[in-house]
């Protein structure tokens, strides 16, 4: 595979892994969040500091990495209990444009230089790099969606399909709101600061501009396409946005123009997603095989 | 004590200008539920066309009036091609399918006119005041005038017309207002063609204002409105233009007056953060 | 009358300066059914969600299966075993039937961290969720997306929930309102059938005639206060109840049956 390809590829599992983290909070639990990029930028920033600043190894930052992501997730998962719908996907906004904000104008944070010199990720003595990230990436997409995948097979995730669908329902039978939110807000977080540390080292170099809210569009488009709740549509939806533009490059000018011609289309024409209940591919397939439809 | 005056109307053009390009928002908010972020590209396309006819043409009125004819074409398309169909769905897909619409449209705008910045090279025919030592340049007057126009003629529509009743009837609840006889369809698409015609006056007014016009222009309106309307009580109009007044004043004071490490574009989203934790229901919202 | 599983005690509700429910007491015995009677806006409903924990009460006490509840959320609630269901049906609509149920009996887990995350699809859960769909009749249904069903069975899907949890007491909303007649029978038949169960119920009904067929004991609410309480056959000779509520509801009910 030539390097040109092994980087579209990392780059698209490391945001399936991140679109992941947003299936459980949007797709599960049914709390709209249009600010994903902030704890994506939170993962890399905690990645990138403890990397550089306190000499920590990718290995032994990670668990820390994950536990500030979902601790912030946590925080910022609050305005959840108190708002909903439209007003929460308004919050979400406001909260990436400030976690931005904060990255670009505070100092200990590399201000508008971004951090630099992030060291490669070493592994049995080996420092990975090109197919060998590549791998490590998958891996960890593996493991994500494994997760992903208990999560929708065990109460913890029942209940949060209880709440997307009804939250005075849930509350009926014992569901505590404020508990499944915040533990849904805590999961999609930690995924999140999982691919944030994935793309600090990948990068080695990281600046704010990475995680603004046009980032947290493009996460949000990815799952959509997919399908909203499916547990491939991250992977799928990482795949056809992270694809699309390599495509359309030799279009170069009209390039960013097809791209958002496309997305444009196919929200309007799929809205339900690529793997949703209502999408063409499964109305073909059901015509096909008998049943397949399901 | 002069200065302070002076930031102070500023702060009140800038927070003027806010308020144009946030009504638009509030009204089709009010009407649809739907986050119009492509709100702010129509406001972009609005100063290129205005600039295109002023060119073309020489009178800045008929400038005014193009753009807001092509505006309300293009706000009427986007809502009949884009909002319409996608009304059954979860609110994000709509807004994913508006913020594709902006992109794409920002896009066009740079491929079209070219990706620099052009002047605006029009003056307004409004004189400058002088108040003791204060001077009103005569931009800032225009500033103002036009939106306390705009504002005027709002407020006639939408409590003196019977469309205006019919908007406000079928902003209340849409199925109701069908069976009332109203045609809801066409008062949605009426409050585009107002909202999208404001959004036009607004990119010619900020076009001269700043004497630039450039296809990102509208980046941050765009979510900065979002906030606007969410601070004045989702859907209500007059709402986001105490907000809109309230934020221009703000963030020009602050940046002329303290230095706080926090960029002006993010203040809007703190206020609205700690609006929505005070009263979730925005400063003029009804829950 | 025995230890009552649910003691009422002088219950106010003020919205502002509306005194929606007005110091209401009343007790509900193990094993029977009892009704909340009232003409809109009469205080039921609001009183029905202070029981339920949707609203904290302004003043008052509330005694669940010995234990003060006023104030506590219905999560809460549900897990010391009152069920309810929604006048406004509230299904799990992109679940299906069967799935609806399961959720209803995670309650014995979701209150303990270390259980969540547990499997719920296992056999015997399954088993004891079709039982219960058994019971309500929905059995047949049970792979259906509750979403799709018509209003009669979304009212059964949601009895079947409140079953699951309602170990004690459960709270029924208007079950009855916007159901054809063959359907208020045979919902008839359920209610009666679960208090074979030895499951007390607590029910708000619009609906008279149901009532004074169903119900032990009748409570009627005027203006946030009780004005009656009793058996059917003494609330329907009740002056007062008369007056405030049947002379003026007679013609509404007839044509609504």
């Amino acid at each position: 595979m030539s390097g040109y390809l092994i980087t579209i590829a990392t780059i698209i599992v490391i945001n399936a892994i991140v679109v992941c983290g947003l299936n459980v909070i949007v797709g599960y639990a049914g709390q709209i969040s249009l600010g994903h990029a902030a704890f994506f930028g939170i993962g890399a920033y905690s990645a990138a500091l403890l990397a550089t600043k306190a000499g920590l190894s990718f290995w032994a930052a990670l668990p820390l990495v994950v536990t500030i992501s979902s601790v912030v997730g946590l925080l910022l998962g609050l305005p959840s209990l108190r708002v909903k719908d439209d007003f929460l996907a308004i919050t979400t906004i406001g909260i990436n444009f400030i976690v931005e904000a904060v990255f670009l104008y505070i100092p200990f944070f590399g201000g508008a230089l971004g951090i630099g010199g992030i060291p490669r990720i070493c592994l049995f003595g080996l420092r990975l790099k090109g197919f060998s990230f590549f791998l490590l990436c998958l891996a960890f997409l593996v493991l994500v969606m494994t997760a992903c995948w208990w999560f929708t097979r065990c109460w913890a995730g029942l209940a949060c399909f209880a709440l997307r669908e009804d939250e005075e329902a849930a509350a009926s039978v014992g569901i505590s709101p404020v508990r499944f939110k915040l533990l849904a807000f805590v999961a999609g977080t930690a995924m999140a600061g999982l691919g944030g540390a994935l793309y600090a080292h990948y990068m080695r170099f990281i600046s704010a501009s990475d995680f603004s809210f046009p980032v947290s569009i493009t996460l949000l488009s990815m799952l959509v396409l997919g399908g909203m709740g499916k547990l491939w549509a991250p992977l799928l939806g990482a795949v056809i946005l992270g694809a699309l533009p390599e495509i359309f490059r030799p279009l170069v000018e009209y390039r960013i123009l097809f791209y958002t011609a496309i997305l444009l289309l196919m929200i309007r024409f799929q809205p339900s997603g690529l793997l949703g209940d209502e999408s063409l591919a499964r109305k073909v397939l059901a015509k096909v095989v008998p049943g397949g439809g399901r | 004590m002069h200065l302070f005056i002076e930031q102070l109307l500023n702060g009140i053009a800038m927070g003027s200008i806010y308020a144009l390009v946030t009504l638009g928002l509030a009204l089709v908010y009010g009407i649809l539920r739907i986050l119009h972020v492509a709100h702010a590209a129509i406001y972009t396309v609005g100063a290129y066309v205005g600039l295109a006819v002023f060119k073309f043409t020489g009178s800045l009125w008929l400038g005014f009036g193009g753009a807001m004819v092509f505006c309300s074409v293009l706000g009427v398309a986007i809502e009949r091609l884009v909002y319409y169909p996608l009304l059954k769905y979860p609110p994000y897909v709509p807004l994913i399918g508006s913020i594709a619409v902006m992109l794409g449209i920002e896009e066009l705008c740079r491929l079209v006119a070219g990706p620099y910045i052009l002047t605006f090279p029009a003056r307004l025919p409004f004189a400058a005041v002088h108040l003791g030592s204060v001077t009103i340049s005569s931009t800032l007057m225009a500033v103002y005038a036009i939106t306390a126009l705009v504002l005027a003629v709002l407020w006639y529509i939408t409590s003196r017309t019977e469309m205006g009743l019919a908007m406000r009837a079928t902003s209340q609840d849409m199925a109701i207002a069908d069976a009332m006889g109203i045609n809801s369809h066409q008062v949605v698409s009426a409050t585009f063609v107002l909202g999208s015609s404001i959004a036009a006056v607004a990119g010619v007014l900020v076009g001269i204002y700043y004497n630039q016009v450039y296809p990102t222009m509208g980046a941050v309106p765009a979510y900065k409105t979002l906030a606007l309307i969410v601070v004045g009580g989702m859907g209500s109009v007059p709402g986001a233009v105490i907000a809109s007044l309230l934020l221009g004043v703000a963030e020009t004071l602050l940046i002329g007056y303290a230095q706080i490490p926090l960029p002006r574009d993010a203040l809007a989203f703190i206020a609205m953060i700690a609006v929505l934790m005070w009263r979730s229901e925005g400063l003029l919202g009804s829950k | 009358m025995s230890e009552p599983i649910l003691r009422v005690e002088n219950l106010h509700k003020h919205f502002g300066g509306l005194k929606a429910v007005n110091g209401v007491s009343f007790q509900v015995a193990p094993g029977e059914i009892l009704g909340i009677l009232g003409p809109n806006g009469a205080g039921k409903t609001v009183c029905f969600n202070m029981i339920s924990g949707v609203y904290k009460p302004t003043a008052g006490k509330i005694v669940f299966d010995g234990q003060r509840t006023d104030g506590l959320p219905p999560h809460r609630l549900a897990a010391l075993g009152l069920g309810r269901t929604f006048q406004i049906v509230k299904p799990f609509a992109s679940l299906t039937v069967l799935e609806n149920v399961l959720v209803a009996r995670g309650i014995a887990n979701y209150g303990r961290f270390g259980r969540i995350w547990g499997p719920w699809r296992s056999k015997d859960q399954v088993r004891a969720a079709m039982e219960v769909l058994d019971k309500v009749g929905l059995a047949d249904l049970a792979g259906r997306k509750a979403g799709l069903l018509p209003l009669g069975n979304l009212r059964r899907l949601e009895i079947a929930r409140a079953l699951v949890v309602g170990r004690k007491l459960i709270l029924l909303d208007e079950s009855f309102s916007g159901l054809r007649h063959a359907e208020i029978t045979r919902l008839e038949d359920l209610i009666r059938a679960i208090r074979q169960m030895g499951i007390t119920v607590l029910l708000i009904e619009h609906n008279l005639r149901v009532s004074m067929k169903l119900c032990d004991r009748i409570v009627v609410l005027e203006h946030g206060r009780k004005i009656a309480e009793g058996k059917p056959e003494q609330i329907q000779s009740d002056l007062r109840v008369i007056e405030a509520y049947l002379g003026r509801k007679r013609r509404n009910n007839a044509a609504g049956g």
